[in-house]
């Protein structure tokens, strides 16, 4: 199996998720707007926040907007390649139709994460970009095209993470076929990266900062690109990304011998 | 008249026990919602960081001002009783009900109040087992006159709720899918409710104007009363007012949506 081949598998997803979406075209809208409202909240609470402050634990208006709109990019793309298909694995493995994944000629990982992408999400991650486009124009950042690659790879190692902290979430299923509604433990964790790095104290900074990788994520390429590269940042990021992403692979793959189809 | 009370008894009592079999559920769920805690608890110690007071209050009262609306939340939020609404009708298990003697908005209504029975009950669970590190931040102001017009109010608040909720299960007479509608609509209460942050700190003009709207009845205007954010009885009793007519507006609403989509429904299934 090599790389082209799992590209053209995907490409092969990808157009069934588009002609899907040209078939419900009332719901793409829905859900369009649906994910603009919720972006729209995020960014309305920073602008009611800074109506009576002027910093958040060091961090002015612009820099949280740059803050928050990387952290819905990060999610957005996350929701855009992979969310309906993790989703629908944990009901998949509760229901047995997870068999139809195991019988497909690829990674069972791969194949059972990627098949369904959703344009809505994708088209609200121009909304998101354009979000840090404007803050880092209000705070007058000029990045040159080596900052605006790094940003884009540490954006790239978020998704990673987020994939891997969302397959984690859902993987229990593999075990606890009863576990519902274990998918929002992903939406809660997910909060945290829309606060900065420095508000964390004692118990929660070594919690969610060290720990969990919920605030670095978003954390690492809005630094970046506020106050340009830092080597330790980044690497850290990087060595995080890695972790996470083997422990997913790994705890899949334990879950994976433990499923045992369909119980009716 | 004991009668109908009887039948609406037997439906709260069924929609208890089927309640408190997901009592695990609820459980995780309010256990996850402190989770939301540590966010507000975070974002908003920073934010007071750089100043001692916002909107006139401190940190303290606007701590206790989320821990309240997550209370409130669990005591009488409508959760999933749209979906519940919406599932019987395109499954045409509501047929059933077109049949018997019973009303189904009081049938609905008695499974409400059993679920918030339950989840309101398990919410207190996390609550008092974090009781002592949130002890510090809680500050309740206790005038006779909070309670006596914040009870009605979260008693008109939870019809609110679950009038809207009953509205969005109904309108499946009509359209396929209401989850879409229902998670926009949830993003618009979420702001203009006051879940994001305190109403009170939206600019005066904007404030005023939501207090003309449902969602500020919805959670925020009982909250406000017990939490010390509304400090005048006689704004207080307006308010309760306001309550009142987007009560009467609203269960109008879900009654005419009633008996425009019963014409419409065609009965598949059953």
């Amino acid at each position: 199996m090599n790389l082209a081949h799992y590209a053209r598998i995907w490409l092969t997803s990808a157009r069934y998720s588009i002609a899907r979406m040209l078939m419900f075209r009332g719901d793409f809208l829905i859900w369009t707007l649906v994910e603009l409202f919720w972006m729209t909240v995020n960014l309305l609470m920073i602008s009611v926040i800074y109506r009576h402050t002027d910093t958040v634990a060091g961090w002015t208006k612009y820099e949280m907007m740059l803050l928050v709109g990387t952290s819905l990019l990060i999610q957005r793309f996350l929701m855009g390649f992979f969310w309906s298909s993790i989703f629908e694995m944990g009901r998949n493995i509760r229901s047995g139709n997870f068999d139809f994944f195991i019988a497909q000629p690829g990674n069972v990982m791969f194949m059972a994460t990627t098949r369904k992408l959703d344009p809505d999400s994708l088209l609200n991650s121009l909304v998101a970009a354009a979000v840090v486009i404007y803050s880092a124009r209000q705070l007058g950042l000029h990045p040159g095209a080596a900052d605006i690659a790094l940003y884009v790879l540490l954006v790239g190692c978020g998704v990673i993470i987020h994939y891997s902290m969302l397959v984690l979430c859902i993987a229990p299923a593999f075990w606890i076929t009863s576990a519902q509604g274990i998918e929002g433990s992903y939406f809660t964790l997910s909060e945290f990266s829309r606060l900065p790095r420095e508000a964390f104290r004692g118990v929660a900074n070594v919690a969610f900062v060290w720990i969990l990788p919920v605030v670095i994520v978003s954390n690492a390429p809005a630094s970046t690109l506020l106050h340009g590269f830092d080597l330790r940042l980044i690497g850290w990021l990087l060595a995080v990304t890695a972790i996470w992403f083997s422990l997913a692979v790994f705890v899949f793959h334990r879950g994976l011998r433990r499923y045992t189809s369909a119980s009716s | 008249m004991l009668a109908t009370l009887n039948k609406y008894r037997a439906a709260f009592s069924v929609g208890l026990q089927s309640n408190l079999v997901y009592r695990v559920n609820f459980a995780v769920r309010g256990f996850f919602s402190f989770f939301h805690l540590i966010v507000v608890f975070i974002l908003w110690s920073a934010a007071y960081a750089g100043s001692p007071a916002i909107g006139g209050f401190n940190f303290a009262q606007t701590f206790t001002y989320f821990v309240a609306l997550l209370v409130v939340q669990f005591m009488i939020g409508a959760f999933n009783e749209d979906y519940q609404i919406s599932e019987e009708i395109r499954s045409g298990l509501i047929n059933q009900f077109l049949l018997k003697p019973v009303n189904y908005f009081g049938y609905r209504f008695s499974i409400y109040l059993s679920a918030r029975l339950v989840t309101g009950l398990l919410i207190l669970v996390p609550l008092l087992v974090t009781y002592p590190l949130l002890r510090d931040y809680l500050v309740l102001p206790a005038e006779a006159w909070r309670l006596a017009i914040g009870l009605p109010a979260l008693v008109m608040s939870a019809l609110i709720q679950f009038g809207i909720a009953y509205c969005f299960g109904l309108m499946s007479f009509w359209l396929l899918e209401i989850q879409g509608l229902v998670i926009l609509s949830m993003a618009i209460e979420s702001v203009l409710g006051g879940q994001i942050f305190p109403l009170d700190l939206l600019p005066d003009g904007l404030f005023r104007l939501s207090q003309y709207l449902p969602y500020y009845y919805q959670m925020y205007f009982p909250v406000a009363i017990f939490t010390g954010r509304l400090n005048d009885p006689a704004a207080a009793l307006t308010g309760l007012g306001l309550q009142a007519c987007w009560v009467v507006i609203i269960l109008a609403i879900g009654q005419l949506l009633w008996r425009r989509g019963l014409r419409l429904h065609t009965a598949v299934g059953g």
